[in-house]
C-alpha cells in the first residue's frame, strides 16, 4: 500500500501552481474552495468539533475505513492519481524551482508539445468517467432511484466543484475551445475502440470503466459525457467563461500569450495535479464525515 | 592520516548523517493506529454480517417544511444523507450498524437520556445519536444555527420503531 491517509492529508502543498491555477478559478464561484491541508486541520474544518479526543477518535475511524481495501477509497484515490499523472515528470523537474515566482511559459516551449485533438478529448472524457467512478468508489450509489443518484452527484461542492470547474477551463475550453462540448462529443462518436486502446491513461484504468470490452467501455465514456452536457454548457453560460477569459486570470502568475492557446493546455497538463489535489482532499472529507457519523 | 583518507571518513560521516537524518520520521498520533489497521492484511473496518447500507435508507426521515433530504453516502453497514434549507446543508442525518465499531455502542451505556424512548448522548459540540438495536441514529450540525433541539427534533423523524425491528 502507499502512504498512510494522515500522511498524503498532512502533505498536501499550499502553494504551487496547481494552487495558483485553482484559485485563479475562484472567480466562478467565489470562496467556494479553500485549499484545506493536514489530516487534523481537516477534520477540524469539516467537522467543527474542537475537543482533542474526539478529533482522534475520528481520525482514527477514517484510518481504518482508509486502510480496509473493500471499501472502495484507496481504489478512488488510485484513479484520481492515475488520470492525472502521465507526463508529469517533465512539469515537476522544471517546476521545482519556480516556487513563489512568477512562471514564463516561453521558457519551455521547446520542451512542451501540444495535443492532437484526439488525444485532449479522450484526456477530458476519460477524466469525466474517473470523477463518476471514482465518486462510486467512495460514496456508493448512495439513494434508492435514479433521481436520488443524479441528486447525490449535484451535491458538488468545495473541492468537488473546483475539480470540475478546472475541467472545463483547462482541459475543455482552453485545449478544444468554446466549441469543447460539442467537439468532444463527435471526437467521441468518430473514435473506434481501437484509438482508444492506444491511449496510455486508458490502458491503466481501463478495469475500473464499466464496459465487456473497449467498444463497450467507449460508449459508456460517451453516454457520461452526454449525460453531464447540460452541467458543463450551464458552467460556461452562467460564468459567460472563455477560452480568453480564462486565460486572462491564469495571467496574473503566468506568462502565457493567448495565442498559443494548445501550448498553454499542454503546459498546465504538465505542470499541475489538480485532479489528485482536489482528489485527496474530497476523500478525505467523505472518510471524515462517515468516521464521525459511524464512532 | 593522509589526507585523502581524511577527506573519504568525513565524507562517510557525513553520508552516515545524512542516512539517518532521513530514516528519522517525526512520530504522528495516528502512527499506532495505522499499525493496527494494516496488521492483519486489510478489510478490518466494516464487520462481516453488517447490514447494507441499501437496507437502512427506507428508515431515513423525508424532507418537507422548506428541508431537503439528499442522500450522499451509501456503504455496508453504513447510510448517510444531507439535510438542505435554501440549498445550504445544516445537517448530515445517518443510521450506521454498530458491530463494525463496538465503541460506538459501548458508549450509551453511560447514558441518561433518551430521544424516542431510546438511549440517546450528545458528542462534541454538533453531534446527537441514539441506539436502536444494533444501530446508531446520528445527527450531526454543519450549521450553527442548527441547534441540539433541531438534532433531536429530526432524530425522532426517522422511522425508529421499523429500525428497530431490522436484524
Amino acid at each position: 500500500m502507499s502512504k498512510p491517509i494522515f500522511e498524503l492529508v498532512d502533505q498536501l502543498p499550499t502553494n504551487n501552481l496547481t494552487i495558483k491555477v485553482l484559485n485563479a478559478l475562484d472567480f466562478i464561484a467565489p470562496g467556494e474552495w479553500q485549499n484545506t491541508v493536514g489530516f487534523v486541520n481537516t477534520i477540524k474544518t469539516v467537522t467543527g468539533e474542537t475537543d482533542e479526543d474526539l478529533i482522534q477518535q475520528i481520525g482514527e475511524r477514517a484510518i481504518y475505513l482508509y486502510n480496509d481495501s473493500s471499501q472502495g477509497y484507496q481504489r478512488a484515490l488510485w484513479l484520481y492519481q492515475t488520470v492525472d499523472s502521465t507526463d508529469k515528470a517533465l512539469g515537476a523537474a522544471a517546476l521545482a524551482n519556480k516556487i513563489g515566482e512568477n512562471v514564463s511559459i516561453l521558457g519551455f516551449l521547446d520542451s512542451i508539445t501540444p495535443k492532437p485533438e484526439k488525444a485532449q478529448t479522450i484526456d477530458l472524457t476519460l477524466k469525466l468517467v474517473v470523477e463518476l467512478v471514482a465518486f462510486c468508489q467512495i460514496n456508493g450509489i448512495p439513494g434508492d432511484s435514479i433521481g436520488d443518484f443524479v441528486a447525490a452527484l449535484g451535491e458538488y461542492s468545495s473541492e468537488s466543484f473546483i475539480r470540475m470547474a478546472a475541467l472545463v477551463c483547462l482541459d475543455g475550453l482552453i485545449p478544444l475551445g468554446p466549441n469543447f462540448i460539442n467537439k468532444a462529443l463527435t471526437g467521441i462518436s468518430q473514435m473506434s475502440p481501437h484509438d482508444l486502446e492506444k491511449n496510455s491513461t486508458f490502458n491503466t484504468v481501463k478495469e475500473f470503466i464499466p464496459g465487456s470490452n473497449a467498444a463497450g467501455k467507449l460508449n459508456f465514456i460517451g453516454d457520461s459525457f452526454e449525460s453531464v452536457k447540460g452541467w458543463m454548457n450551464g458552467l460556461v453560460a452562467n460564468n459567460n467563461l472563455s477560452p480568453q477569459g480564462v486565460v486572462g486570470n491564469l495571467q496574473q502568475f503566468v506568462e502565457i500569450t493567448e495565442d498559443k492557446l494548445d501550448y498553454v493546455a499542454a503546459f498546465l497538463d504538465v505542470a499541475t495535479n489538480y485532479y489528485e489535489h482536489t482528489g485527496t482532499q474530497t476523500l478525505a472529507r467523505r472518510l471524515i464525515e462517515r468516521a464521525v457519523d459511524e464512532i | 592520516m593522509t589526507r585523502g583518507r581524511r577527506i573519504l571518513v568525513s565524507l562517510l560521516l557525513s553520508l552516515l548523517l545524512l542516512v539517518s537524518a532521513c530514516s528519522a520520521k517525526t512520530p504522528n498520533r495516528f502512527d499506532q493506529v495505522q499499525q493496527e489497521s494494516t496488521k492483519h492484511g486489510s478489510g478490518l473496518a466494516v464487520a462481516k454480517g453488517a447490514t447494507q447500507g441499501s437496507r437502512l435508507n427506507k428508515f431515513f426521515p423525508q424532507g418537507g417544511d422548506g428541508y431537503q433530504r439528499v442522500y450522499t453516502q451509501e456503504k455496508k453497514g453504513f447510510s448517510a444523507a444531507n439535510l438542505k434549507k435554501d440549498g445550504k446543508t445544516v445537517a448530515q442525518l445517518a443510521i450506521s450498524d454498530t458491530t463494525s465499531v463496538p465503541g460506538a455502542a459501548a458508549k450509551f451505556a453511560n447514558s441518561t437520556q433518551s430521544i424516542g424512548g431510546y438511549p440517546a448522548v450528545e458528542l462534541g459540540n454538533t453531534q446527537t445519536a441514539i441506539l436502536v438495536g444494533k444501530f446508531q441514529v446520528k445527527v450531526v450540525s454543519k450549521d450553527p444555527l442548527f441547534t441540539a433541539g433541531d438534532r433531536q427534533a429530526w432524530i425522532e423523524r426517522f422511522n425508529l420503531d421499523g429500525l428497530a425491528q431490522l436484524k
